[in-house]
């Protein structure tokens, strides 16, 4: 194989030499507009009567050679006036008006083509760079959130954590619903490799999802390409949208630009959990009683191994031996102090968060190429104590063009992300304790966490609170926090390089072919401990995996006016993509044997060999495609798309592995009609429809049956059958979709929207379907099953106040995405209605049910009676029969976002609220948190005016609202005295319902102040062209939500998981910061 | 010029269509094996069922709460019979079927299609798969009841149908007489793979003899002719010594330790404390077993002292299980000799033809028992010279409610077989806590997936066996308490 492609490249090459050798004369120039001297990318410029033309480059510079007959050169460019200038000298420069009947776009469309808005018939939103980074998010990725409709961001509030990307809604039940990212041609993943268990919230670290590793500052533009029409072409990982990145170009001359930024974060306190402060530690309000000092009486001491605060009472007048009086160095050591709350609750545990974000960004170029050199490094300090994420990229491009033909470019990105006591997320896990878990649903009021933290520093030992007894001071569940930040801490590193090498030749103003290779590999490692005087085994775990995968696309290009009027672009290309994955994941066993060594060398017990398949692992995929499109025009004004490609799949068994697939997209630009042309009002008017669908293969190795390897039973080698059975009759998965919408602006384009329905059917869904573990098994891989999502999405810009010094701008946009289940698999009696997604802590499950949207949440539920919640004869909610009631639908009902600019000469003001409606949550923090008494809701009067902890007895109790099984108004008072253990909000007495709370949200996302210093006074500063000072803030508040005590948009990971699941929720940090922009 | 232009970008296309046909190992799993010997698939079974029987852990395995061996220290939900927030009946429905009964299907395949095994030695070793088989499905009936059986193990019948207990129960009996009619007590059986037995064929047959005497005493209330019948057959054969004990000896490595030492050592926890109930039930007949059962409340004292069962203890005041438990080589017993005395004990009383009398069967029980956890044959007399013990005079009316308590005391390391036995013998007589969310249970309720993925035969079965509660008597277990 290797030989044939050297053959052809050798034909190719052949082909540009002799090309090369006829050279003509050249002009160049540079194209701006005329009502901002700013540069116009995309202009085309051609040799009047003739198809000899090129376009301006990102900069509007263009470089053309002519035909000895050339006289005059046309300008044209969507949304503005065309314009004929002679050619004189080797230099044309012009200035551009706007038309203002068209919207002035190029669009970059799949595969790197260049198409003007006019002739797109699917929606395509572009979001240019400098959006991306107004309000400097460290994250590429997360400065999209809130601005394209469809696009749904969800980052979660872990220092460098993982952000899920999803277009128009989740697709594939199991497989893998994260929009591509393409970068310059080059498919980049956005895979994160978080254990299971972490992206189901069962404890772990999330180490981020790596379309982080883009430079923020490199960003040209976004294309978001929402539909299968405008992204089949990218083959059967377009099903789930592309985000097309294309990063800066050079331009001419030497451009410097220098950003210097810093931000601080603090926690939002409206998202963290407010104890109650009349209670203490304690599962019951009693006091343990035991001689502590020895002076043979019986003291007061507190539960020190139960974590939680239905204790007792508070008193300052009741002397209480607690765990400060076992901890050696406390001022309180051997002592009993007064009963009271804390004066440093956990939420002094917070430290204020640091990011510095810099970057430098060097570029230039001639005629003949462009070069571009950035590097961006960031420093991230979190809110807990000894955490950072540490992020360098280095990019670098060159273009040249050899010949007036032969244009070859090349591009490397390489990054390094180093972290070091990222978050511990989720309910529990082996290694790194997460705080919030500890803080929002296991604590006792009573502990000062300043008293910890000195408890920690005064040996580095773990001197924890939860003392399992006041003679055997081994810590019972939980560590000392800070013991746990600053011994059980993770180290990661990943280093990435993703680059692409292009060559294209022109071998007539109607041909060229461009050839490609792109390549993205990443190595990353994972290191995980638990240091020895930990609660659990001591441990060390290691995990390293390298990922590769390279692409090679040959493009031929097309480009002919057919007759008067009719145009047509099209293109034919191949691409052959080949990934490979390796990883290794192993662990010491049964403890470590010199405290403090991290090494595999250092476990206890002989290490366990990593199971195959899944810690040892070697994963290969290869795809290869070929695909073709053709685009037919008729006057600018109707447009015809039609494309097809076909893939073969090696995830698939070789008599499925085929699969072909058409799009079919037309739009009509009706402004363009004579009739409404003259309509002063109307500025641009078009209406597309489309249809199209994509194939997608199988998860890799799902077809043949293997063994699973238990680790041996000392020299006995077990074997186990797996618990998944494969499928060697595989079909592709199909997504069908069909799109409509119309693009109207009004009033010399100061007005205008875009409106789109669409529909997208997800059939044959390869799903690893549970099935009765009956069969042996847990699942079987089969092809079936349809997930629906039809939506609406609709945009807005609009400029309510335009004058020389002030502008307003606002864009705004709204989503509404309606996911359902529309069918599982097996008909009649065998027919299946609900498959179990994920197993939640807490009694809960994330299913598919048919007729429902994906990813409903069940559990019990309570009972209702007309309406109303039924109350038992103790005062207690009464549970549905079965935790298998639906009680929470995590999907939005739509989601939105608006932001403003004003502008009044140097200085803007943006802000953008970022608006989610609907959607709910399980919150496990307040299953437990209240089951144990930590809120502040938890304690208080009742409706007598008596401490509701009291007992019935005396007074207290509550009563919940609702009605008696006879239908009357509930007026029996429920005992939340704790006398059993637990107060009457929390999981043991009511139905997980319970904690169900609307998601909505109304943020203030992001806030920029800019300042641009006036051309008068830069100009004195010697080489400086340009200087601009920000102040830049996220997510400064949160300014409605219906989530107590949390975040309703924090999450565990990113993934299929974990929607609508909250549990160890990190508090939203408040950011804000400055930032100076120099340019040179 | 337009010819090399075709040429490269139709090369191309060719080359591209033709590549991935060529991958096919690409779907192929470098790592995992696709084929092994069958015996290891039987060493895989035998831990997973030894493991599953035996665990300490709440998540799986709470019978040491629900006969009121022990009560919680901090969480005493599942003390309290809450068994679907944990998903204990999942995870206890789960192993057995997948990790136990799945691999022994392929164990049985496997052999039966390897050349390299003599037909003898074949024929012991897929016997021995069948009776850990029929001990498995037993055990699945004797927790849920109706399970599924002939439609069970077959991926290509995803929901299968739920049987009659009584029918598998049936069913399981004459596979276990073909079983032991198919053993070659000459032969060699599974050799080292064999974790329980160690590839002893006489073991195996008698490990066989006696599950069919207790399958026999399990159906004994409801059908007494058969039950005769069965313990007839067996006479001579069951086992005879403490030495033919069948249990599997945990090595001290993880995942390979002892399920209790990972639950009571590893996980750093101190979930349990023996129950009062329990341990006054000890003191007062100075049971020797006492010490091995428990630790004194403070290290190196001689005070037992146990918690109230269904609320929260704290650790430090009460007795807690025994560093005997606590070692990760601990082995986990199937089936005990004293279990297999006290039930031919059972058989005597019934009036089943078996030599001996009920108290000599009883003496060697408790005998045996006593010494199985390390106490002298004299401490044994001594302890059942009490009026207390002595089965003459042995508080009770009936004998099972004699043979009841002294079984129950002697199951302590047994929790599946002691709970079943509780619910069978219906002694000792255990009160529920006033917490408690249901009555003591008699039976596991089905996992909630088979209401999701297998719903209609679900309800099927739920109505078939009186409804889906753990209040649902099993069909053996005609009498209450």
């Amino acid at each position: 194989m290797k030989r044939s492609y050297l053959l052809i490249f050798l034909l190719f090459f052949t082909a540009l030499l002799q090309q090369a050798v006829a050279q003509d004369r050249s002009i160049s120039g540079r194209v701006t507009d005329a009502a901002n001297n700013q540069s116009l990318p995309g202009v085309t410029v051609l040799v009047k009567g003739t198809t000899i033309g090129t376009s301006t480059n990102a900069d509007g510079g263009y470089t053309l050679s002519l035909p000895a007959s050339a006289t005059t050169l046309t300008f044209s460019s969507i949304g503005y006036l065309s314009v004929d200038r002679p050619i004189s000298g080797s230099n044309v420069d012009v200035a551009l008006s706007a038309d203002t009947k068209q919207l002035s776009e190029v669009v970059v469309t799949a595969q790197n083509v260049e198409r003007t808005r006019n002739s797109l018939a699917y929606a395509a939103t572009v979001i240019e760079g400098d959006k991306i980074t107004v309000a400097r998010n460290p994250n590429a990725i997360n400065g999209l959130a809130g601005k394209v409709a469809g696009l749904n961001v969800r980052q979660n509030n872990v220092m460098g954590g993982s952000t899920n990307v999803t277009i128009r809604g989740t697709k594939s039940l199991f497989g893998n619903n994260q929009a591509l990212f393409v970068v310059d041609g080059i498919p980049i993943s956005n895979a994160n490799t978080n254990t299971s268990g972490q992206v189901t919230g069962g404890g772990g670290y999330d180490y981020g999802n790596a379309a982080a590793d883009v430079n923020p500052d490199d960003v040209a533009s976004m294309t978001v390409l929402k539909g299968a029409a405008a992204t089949a072409l990218y083959g059967e990982r377009a099903a789930n949208g592309v985000i097309l990145i294309t990063t800066k170009k050079g331009r001419k001359g030497l451009g410097v630009t220098i950003n210097a930024g810093i931000t601080g974060g603090r926690v939002d306190k409206s998202t963290f959990i407010k104890y109650q402060k009349e209670y203490g530690g304690g599962y019951g309000p009693t006091f343990a009683s035991t001689d502590v000092d020895g002076d043979g009486v019986r003291d007061r001491v507190v539960r020190l191994s139960h974590d939680a605060s239905a204790g007792p009472r508070f008193d300052p007048n009741l002397l209480v031996f607690q765990s400060d009086a076992f901890t050696p160095g406390n001022p309180n050591f051997g002592r009993a102090t007064p009963w009271v709350a804390a004066q440093n609750d956990p939420s002094s545990f917070f430290q204020d968060a640091v990011t510095l974000n810099n970057s430098i960004a060097i570029n230039g170029g001639n005629d003949n190429g462009y070069f571009k050199l950035g590097y961006n490094s960031i420093r991230d300090r979190g809110i807990l104590p000894n955490s950072n994420v540490n992020k360098n990229i280095v990019n670098f491009a060159g273009s040249l063009n050899l010949t007036p033909r032969l244009t070859t470019s090349a591009s490397v990105n390489f990054s390094q992300v180093d972290g070091k006591g990222r978050y511990g997320t989720g309910y529990s896990g082996a290694y790194g304790d997460n705080p919030m878990t500890n803080f929002r649903q296991w604590w006792q009021t009573n502990v000062d966490i300043k008293e910890q933290k000195a408890a920690y520093e005064y040996q580095k030992q773990n001197a924890s609170w939860n003392l399992s007894s006041p003679t055997n001071r081994v810590p019972q569940y939980w560590n000392n926090p800070y013991f746990n930040r600053y011994q059980n801490y993770e180290t990661d590193s990943r280093y990435r390089t993703f680059g692409n090498v292009v060559t294209t030749y022109k071998f007539a103003d109607w041909f060229n072919v461009l050839g490609r290779v792109t390549l993205d590999s990443y190595d990353e490692i994972q290191e995980e401990r638990l240091a020895v005087g930990s609660v659990g085994v001591p441990a060390y775990s290691r995990y390293n995996r390298t990922a590769r995968e390279a692409n090679f696309d040959l493009i031929g290009n097309f480009k002919a006016t057919i007759t008067e009027g009719i145009s047509f672009n099209g293109l034919l290309g191949a691409n052959m993509r080949r990934e490979q994955a390796s990883w290794i994941r192993s662990q010491t066993n049964g403890g470590l044997v010199v405290p403090g060594l991290y090494s595999l060398s250092n476990s206890r017990d002989p290490l366990n060999p990593p199971s195959p398949g899944v810690n040892e692992a070697e994963q290969r995929r290869a795809v290869d495609g070929i695909y073709a499109n053709a685009n037919f025009g008729y006057r600018d004004m109707v447009f015809l798309e039609l494309t097809a490609r076909r893939d073969k799949s090696s995830t698939l068994p070789e008599a499925n592995n085929t699969f072909f697939y058409p799009s079919i997209a037309t739009n009509f630009v009706f402004s363009e009609l004579p009739a409404l042309k003259e309509l002063s009002w109307l500025s641009y008017g078009k209406a597309r429809i489309n249809y199209a669908e994509v194939g997608q293969g199988a998860p890799i190795q799902s077809v043949y049956n293997v063994y699973d390897k238990p680790t041996g039973f000392g020299s006995i080698p077990l074997f186990s059958v797996a618990g998944t059975r494969n499928n060697a009759d595989l079909k592709p998965e199909r997504t069908k979709s069909a799109e409509a919408g119309v693009e109207m602006a009004f009033f010399r384009s100061r007005l205008g929207f875009d409106a789109t329905v669409y529909q997208q059917r997800t059939i044959d869904q390869i799903i690893p379907v549970n099935v009765s573990t009956a069969t042996g098994y847990n699942a079987r891989y089969i092809n079936s099953g349809e997930l629906r999502n039809r939506g609406i999405e609709l945009s807005m810009f609009g400029s309510p106040i335009k004058t020389a010094d002030f502008t307003w701008t606002i864009n705004a946009n709204w989503t509404k995405n309606v996911n359902r289940v529309v069918s599982l698999y097996g008909t009649g009696d065998e027919r299946v209605t609900n498959i179990l997604l994920a197993n939640y802590q807490g009694g809960v499950t994330g299913n598919a049910t048919v007729g429902r949207p994906f990813g409903t949440i069940r559990g019990y539920d309570f009972v209702y009676l007309n309406g109303q919640k039924v109350v038992g004869s103790d005062g207690y909610y009464l549970q549905s029969e079965k935790a298998d009631e639906e009680i929470a639908n995590p999907n939005p009902d739509w989601t939105g976002g608006i932001s403003n600019t004003f502008a009044y000469k140097g200085i803007s003001l943006y802000f953008l609220l970022d608006i989610r409606k609907g959607g709910q949550v399980f919150s496990l923090d307040r299953a437990y948190g209240l089951d144990t008494g930590l809120p502040d809701e938890t304690a208080g009067l009742n409706d007598l005016g008596n401490p509701s902890r009291n007992t019935i007895a005396n007074g207290g109790g509550i009563i919940f609202p609702g009605v008696q099984e006879d239908g009357s108004p509930n007026t029996v008072r429920a005992d939340n005295s704790t006398e059993e253990g637990y107060t009457a909000y929390g999981t043991t007495v009511n139905p997980s319902a319970a904690f169900v709370y609307d998601a909505s949200f109304v943020k203030l996302r992001e806030l920029a102040l800019n300042y641009a210093i006036p051309q008068s006074l830069v100009s004195k500063w010697g080489p400086v062209k340009g200087a601009e000072v920000s102040i830049v803030g996220r997510n400064l508040w949160i300014i409605h939500k219906n989530l107590p005590d949390a975040d309703p948009e924090d999450a565990v990971s990113s993934g299929n998981y974990g929607l609508g699941y909250s549990t160890g929720s990190y508090p939203s940090v408040r950011t804000l910061g400055v930032n100076v922009k120099l340019s040179f | 010029m337009k010819k090399q232009i075709l040429l490269s970008l139709g090369l191309s296309t060719l080359l591209a269509t033709s590549c991935v046909d060529s991958l096919d190992d690409y779907n192929v799993d470098p790592k995992s094996p696709t084929t092994a010997p069958g015996a290891t698939f039987v060493s895989n079974a035998e831990r997973n069922l030894v493991r599953t029987i035996n665990s300490a852990n709440i998540n799986t395995n709470p019978f040491r709460y629900y006969v009121q061996y022990w009560a919680a220290t901090d969480y005493p939900q599942e003390s309290r019979y809450q068994i679907n927030t944990r998903s204990i009946n999942t995870n206890y429905w789960n192993p057995l079927y997948r990790d136990v009964l799945r691999d022994l299907k392929e164990a049985k395949d496997v052999i039966a299609t390897d050349i390299n095994i003599s037909e003898d030695v074949k024929a012991n070793q897929l016997a021995s798969a069948e009776v850990l088989e029929v001990f498995t499905w037993a055990t699945l009936v004797e927790t849920f009841g109706n399970v599924p059986y002939t439609q069970a193990l077959d991926i290509s019948v995803p929901q299968p149908a739920y049987d009659d207990q009584k029918v598998i129960y049936d069913d399981l009996i004459k596979r276990l007489d073909a079983a032991i009619a198919q053993f070659k007590p000459s032969a060699a059986g599974l050799g080292s793979a064999d974790l329980i037995n160690g590839g002893s064929t006489s073991l195996w047959i008698k490990f066989a003899n006696s599950l069919k005497l207790r399958m026999a005493l399990t159906i004994a209330d409801v059908n007494d002719s058969q039950a005769k019948t069965m313990v007839a057959s067996v006479a001579g054969k069951v086992l005879s010594s403490n030495a033919d004990i069948i249990d599997l000896t945990f090595i001290s490595t993880f995942p390979n330790t002892n399920p209790l030492f990972e639950d009571l050592v590893r996980s750093g926890r101190n979930d349990f404390v023996g129950t009062s109930f329990f341990i006054d039930k000890l003191k007062a007949l100075q049971d020797p077993r006492l010490s091995q059962y428990f630790n004194p409340v403070t290290e190196g004292g001689t005070t037992y002292t146990g918690g109230e069962y269904g609320v929260t203890n704290a650790y430090t005041d009460f007795s807690t299980p025994s560093d005997k438990l606590k070692e990760p080589t601990l082995p986990g017993v199937v089936m005990s000799y004293s279990q297999v005395e006290f039930m031919l004990a059972e058989a005597v009383a019934r009036g089943y033809s078996v030599s001996g009398t009920v108290e000599e069967h009883y003496n060697a029980a408790v005998k045996a028992s006593i010494m199985e956890w390390g106490g002298s044959s004299s401490a044994a007399d001594t302890y059942l010279a009490q009026p207390a013990v002595a089965y003459a005079t042995a508080p009770g009316a009936t004998y099972k409610e004699k043979i009841g308590t002294q079984k129950w005391i002697a199951l302590y390391n047994q929790p599946t077989e002691a709970y079943k036995e509780w619910r069978r013998l219906d002694s000792p007589k255990l009160t529920k806590p006033s917490t408690a969310v249901s009555d003591i249970p008699l039976r596991y309720t089905y996992p909630v997936a088979e209401q999701s993925v297998n719903g209609a035969n679900y309800s099927a079965a739920a109505a078939a066996i009186g409804g889906d509660q753990v209040t649902t008597a099993l069909f053996w277990d005609k009498f209450r308490q």
